[in-house]
């Protein structure tokens, strides 16, 4: 170790201490080091506060637009408030962007400038090599030891948590879905009844084949609730609903929900007292979906079937019960992907429950089978809609029309084949398809009305465009055919007669309240109930005729059943059975 | 041109694809008062072109390898790690960056890769060559995370050997997780849990700036801790080095075993020279040695092992995996006492598309089992590590100088100054 | 230190040559950079683009494809649900920092434009664009702000899976009247 006397000096002015520069430079590191903190410390405030406070999503404004909403007319009060809170919102959010963006610079500075300065201060005190002065360290022989050591103990810790994780550890993936169709036993393969039987009873939403014709003509015109007239019974439903009552046999059938509950009525068709009632509860996959106000929990009707009844709900459960109110299956078709709520209501045809399960994307029209529930055939479909399936006695075979945000389809109910399809409806379509002397018409607000003339053969059915009309259009209540002329029934309160040969418009009325239910021609009379529960009763024919006006006083949502001498008829709260009171 | 045909590819397969939407609702307007579309605002990502990148790292790989082996300048090292930081660190955001390209890498080995850019592969071999031949000068003065904690190491604290020789092995352990991750298709680890990427694009998630920060903070007497107990390509580093051909060395001639530069190293890379008094004879240490050979395979399979208890946790890595967790619990709508609860956006997503829970449920559990094998691997692959250090521990090399341990030694150029030794010449 | 041609040296050789193998195969191949953008058609609007990215502001960005947009008055993407009066008052406004800008044309369409510099890519105009409207308001991955992650936290995070990596030349993945995505700009 032979040093020169000029590297000794060298060496000694860089180990030199300089101690007025050293503290120099430990203050500005400490004064640097405390603004960084600072500054760090705000920047974590800052960061915490938007993420947690989030001003853009307060609650306060969020309550304030939910009001405004739901008020008839916006105060300006109410704008005022809001408009400031939204002001302030939006500044808060944009300053604390601001502020972070500053603050970041601020804490690279800072903590550039104090990491300086530490060095500076070490670079000022350097520490010298003196390996005697240097803490007592382990010997060599001793580190290997204690490093081998302790790697074998790390091993060891690791191979125990490794044992404890296998232990412990089970991955929780089932092997099949938790929700399997529930399937308490198939349905008894009882035949299902034929098209005379379901004729005679009143089993889908709109009657048999659900375009809006009543089999039985005998329904009592007038009634009156105030008075009693005619009034046979009625009875409270528990749970809400805007799905239509269906009759078969003996009893009334309709279901009632809210976001948790869901239940199947029966109600004696006699008496109004309740015979079952049947909760699909545990129902699998039950996602609370998205809908709009108008819809509800229950906005689809059921379907009786001889000795089954189903329902479905817009969380995509399907239930199918005895007509005695015993499940035989349910299942979930998955949520459906439709923004205002699935609204379709089923339709049986022979062995298969026909579900058009219509959806922004995925939509499909799906046939399960009734006794069992499984998938007999599906149908892809491209648009979304909210109208039911209609099966009509075409003179070219049976066919299911279904109408969507584009076309209106017919498809073959047994196969699923698609027959044809026409493009001529547009915009949120609600109303479903009315038919009537070899026509099918279709119409839907915003988009023009249009009737097609059925042709082709009996193996390759056809429709065309007969004639369209764009006067007076339904949002929600389907039109109605009798053969010779097209009625339409507006949430404006519009009635309308059309020619079905010509489209020509034969008589036009104004009522005081818009229609959401669907007129039903039964005879030589149409029904047709108004929002604030008076059902108007004209005669069919070229000119408008009023036969009564008969007032429940509750609004009428869904549309009547009409049996033999009866009607039955939900209101908002209520099921209401009306019978001419000579008839017992 | 080729740009317009690839589009016209584009729009044409789009087209082959369209299925009708539920949008398109209202038809094009007519605009008679002559009002025209205005443009739209769709700006091309700008990527430093690969030549300048490239040509960026040789340069800085170069003249960091010329400060530490030829100049033996820790300032110059230090000015270069400063640059780095502000180039590759703030300027370039930390990425890409070599630690991370090991993935990528792995990921076109395995086959399961999309497409690795070539700027990946220049900044993956790179550093490694120049480590092959001059040692990790990478590290020295190139490596953004290197360099932004090289600055924070102000008042080293010298850790224990055997404390340092047990940490150094978690480096591996992250290596073989996240090649285990590339290789189940679980996604980027290195990425994921890279903490000082945040402060270089000024963003990123809250938990792992903390942890950064709190890194940088311990690094002030902890030198380097990522670096030398986590960075995963900092093992590819160690057996590149360990075969290079010019080292730093401690000293720039002859070592005259002074002992100056006994507390030089912030880093513990400095061996000393082996000591006389062995402990045990050189019979016994054979034999004892023996022993640790015939049970490496054991140790190994011990390391399969235990992989393979940990293959379950492992698999939630794996993102279906946790799908499928979670569909399982949430999937009747209700908790396990009847309660109903509120279903998670992922499987509410998952519900309004087309696959089913069974299929679900399959792929999954194929994912998980995917795992068993592969952890099996890891598992073995830790025990080797494990075996190797220990090994390496009861190996004896006499040597009788102060050295630089080429694995582990960063490049820093600190020990230089410590040094009394004139360069010849 | 001897200098005869060793193991050691034997090893180096042939390490550099298969890196040096392994880079020409790489120009060769001249595979491109990649960039991370989503697809708009699988997008279900859940809001996690503007809280995932690693930027603040998100690199996310709304959209609007003008030759898609009807241009109504009652602009869903514009005007919340509800709205009693089509201004541009807070009240109505969808956008919760006002990035969407509502300009008269001719009776009756109105010119929509999204400012990003406000824009925090939360994806309530798109939701309510596609739900009532043409769809022609929708989020997109602005390349000139965006990291370009080896790993895109939004892209992990996302329930729909939309992002997906596509090639750095042609970034985006537009919607057109007839292809709901992926068309670039030409």
């Amino acid at each position: 170790m032979v040093d020169s006397v000029d590297k000794m000096k060298e060496r000694q002015a860089r180990f030199k201490v300089r101690p007025v520069a050293r503290n120099a430079a430990l203050t500005v590191a400490v004064v640097a080091g405390a603004f960084s903190a600072v500054v760090a410390t705000l920047l974590i405030a800052n960061y915490v506060q938007i993420r947690l406070a989030a001003p853009l999503d307060a609650p306060a404004l969020i309550e304030l637009r939910q009001e405004i909403i739901k008020s008839p007319a916006a105060t300006p009060e109410l704008v005022e408030q809001i408009e400031t809170l939204d002001l302030l919102a939006r500044k808060a959010y944009l300053t604390s962007q601001g502020h972070i963006r500053t603050g970041v610079w601020l804490l690279v500075a800072g903590a550039a400038v104090f990491l300086a300065a530490l060095r500076l201060a070490a670079a000022f005190k350097p520490r010298v090599p003196l390996p005697d002065a240097a803490p007592a360290r382990e010997s060599f022989w001793q580190a290997r030891r204690n490093a081998r050591r302790l790697i074998g103990g790390a091993g060891a810790a690791f191979a125990a948590a490794a044992f404890l994780a296998a232990w412990f550890t089970d991955l929780r993936i089932p092997t099949a879905s938790l929700a399997p169709p529930r399937f308490i036993a198939p349905a008894p393969q009882v035949t299902p009844p034929d098209w005379e039987t379901v004729q005679q009873n009143w089993p889908s939403f709109r009657g048999p084949g659900s375009y809006g014709v009543a089999w039985h003509t005998t329904a009592p015109s007038e009634w009156d609730a105030a008075s009693g007239k005619n009034i046979k019974w009625k009875v409270e439903i528990p749970l809400p609903g805007r799905n239509s009552p269906v009759v078969w046999g003996n009893r009334v059938f309709l279901t009632g929900a809210t976001e948790n509950q869901r239940e199947l009525f029966a109600f004696d068709a006699d008496t109004g007292q309740t015979v079952w009632r049947f909760m699909p509860d545990g129902v699998p996959g039950a996602a609370p979906p998205q809908l709009a106000e108008d819809t509800g929990y229950a906005p689809s009707t059921m379907v009786a079937h001889g000795s089954q009844v189903f329902a479905i709900f817009p969380t995509g459960d399907v239930v199918g019960c005895g007509y005695d109110g015993n499940l035989f299956w349910q299942k979930n078709l998955g949520l459906p992907d439709n923004y205002y709520g699935h609204s379709s209501s089923l339709l049986a045809y022979g062995n298969l429950l026909l579900v058009q399960y219509d959806q922004a994307k995925g939509g499909k029209l799906i046939a399960l089978d009734i006794y069992d529930g499984h998938e007999v055939w599906s149908a892809r479909r491209q648009y979304i809609s909210w109208s039911s399936p209609a099966c009509i006695p075409s003179p070219f075979g049976p066919q299911l029309i279904l109408n969507s945000e584009k076309n209106v389809d017919a498809y073959d109910p047994v196969s699923g084949k698609l027959l044809w399809q026409v493009k001529c409806l547009d915009g949120d379509v609600a109303p479903s398809p009315a038919y009537g002397g070899g026509r099918i018409f279709v119409a839907n607000e915003y988009v023009t009305a249009t009737a097609l003339i059925l042709g082709g053969t009996e193996d390759a059915p056809s429709a065309q465009v007969a004639w369209e009309w764009d006067e007076a259009l339904p949002d929600v209540s389907s039109p109605v055919g009798d053969g010779l002329y097209f009625y339409v029934a507006t949430s404006m309160g519009y009635v309308v007669c059309l020619e079905a040969a010509s489209g020509k418009t034969m008589w036009h009325q104004e009522f005081e309240e818009g229609f959401y239910s669907s007129p039903v021609v039964v005879g030589d009379r149409v029904f047709v109930s108004d929002k604030a529960g008076v059902t108007h009763v004209f005669k069919t024919g070229r000119e408008f005729v009023l036969v009564a006006d008969s007032d429940l006083g509750e609004p009428i949502f869904a549309t009547p059943a009409f049996l033999d001498k009866r009607i039955y008829i939900r209101t908002e709260k209520q099921l209401w059975c009306v019978a001419a009171q000579d008839d017992s | 041109m080729r740009k317009s045909l690839a589009a016209m590819a584009v729009v044409a397969g789009a087209l082959v694809a369209f299925q009708g939407q539920a949008e398109f609702r209202f038809p094009m307007p007519e605009f008679e008062s002559g009002y025209e579309y205005p443009p739209m605002n769709t700006p091309q990502a700008s990527r430093i072109p690969v030549p300048i990148d490239v040509s960026v790292l040789t340069v800085a790989l170069g003249l960091t390898t010329y400060a530490v082996l030829v100049a033996r300048s820790r300032r110059l090292v230090f000015v270069l790690s400063v640059a780095s930081l502000v180039y590759f660190g703030f300027y370039r955001q930390g990425c890409v960056c070599p630690v991370g390209s090991v993935q990528n890498v792995f990921e076109m080995l395995l086959g399961r890769s999309t497409g690795l850019p070539v700027v990946v592969v220049f900044f993956f071999l790179l550093p490694l060559v120049f480590a092959l031949y001059f040692g990790r000068v990478f590290c020295g003065a190139v490596c953004p995370l290197g360099a932004a904690q090289e600055m924070c190491a102000v008042y080293p604290v010298q850790v224990p050997r055997a404390v340092e020789s047990v940490l150094g092995l978690v480096p591996y352990a992250y290596l073989g997780l996240a090649g285990l991750a590339v290789a189940t298709g679980s996604g980027y680890l290195i990425c994921r849990y890279d903490p000082f990427v945040g402060f270089f694009r000024r963003g990123g998630s809250f938990s792992m700036l903390m942890v950064g920060g709190a890194l940088l903070v311990v690094g002030i007497f902890i030198a380097r801790p990522y670096c030398r107990y986590l960075c995963p390509y900092g093992v590819l580093l160690r057996w590149a080095s360990r075969f290079s051909k010019w080292h730093a060395s401690v000293t720039p001639a002859e070592c005259t075993q002074c002992r100056l530069c006994e507390d030089a190293c912030p880093y513990a890379a400095i061996i000393y020279p082996t000591p006389a008094n062995a402990p045990v004879s050189r019979r016994e240490g054979a034999r004892k040695l023996g022993i640790l050979l015939a049970a490496t395979p054991l140790i190994i399979a011990a390391g399969g092992l235990a992989g393979y208890g940990l293959s379950n946790t492992l698999a939630r890595l794996h993102p279906t995996v946790r799908l499928a967790e979670r569909l399982g619990a949430e999937e009747t709508g209700r908790a396990a006492d009847g309660t109903p609860i509120k279903v998670s956006l992922e499987v509410e997503t998952f519900q309004a598309g087309q696959k089913t829970a069974d299929e679900l449920y399959a792929e999954a559990g194929a994912a998980a089992s995917q795992f068993k094998p592969l952890a099996v691997v890891f598992g073995a692959f830790l025990g080797l590590v494990v075996s190797g250090r220990l090994l390496r521990l009861s190996v004896v090399r006499q040597r009788k100088d102060y050295e630089a341990d080429r694995a582990s030694c960063l490049s820093c150029a600190r020990c230089f100054d410590y040094c009394p030794v004139e360069k010849k010449g | 230190m001897d200098s005869k041609f060793g193991r050691r040296d034997f090893i180096r050789i042939a390490a550099t040559a298969a890196a040096c193998g392994a880079g020409f195969a790489a120009v060769r191949a001249n595979m491109s950079a990649w960039a991370w953008q989503l697809d708009p058609s699988k997008c279900m609007q859940c809001g996690r683009c503007a809280t995932e990215c690693v930027l603040d502001p998100s690199a996310v960005k709304c959209v609007h494809s003008f030759q898609i947009c009807g241009y109504c008055d009652l602009c869903s993407g514009f005007l919340v649900q509800g709205a009693k009066v089509r201004d541009t008052g807070a009240e109505n406004e969808l956008c919760p920092v006002g990035a969407l800008k509502r300009q008269f044309i001719e009776e009756p369409f109105y010119q929509y434009t999204s400012d990003e510099t406000l824009c925090i890519g939360c994806g309530k105009c798109v939701k309510g664009c596609g739900a009532f409207g043409n769809g022609s308001l929708y989020l997109q991955c602005k390349q000139d702000l965006c990291s370009g992650c080896n790993e895109c936290a939004i892209a992990r995070n996302c329930p729909a899976k939309a992002w997906e990596r596509v090639p750095i030349g042609l970034p985006y993945l537009l919607k057109t009247r007839t292809a709901p995505g992926g068309e670039n700009p030409a």
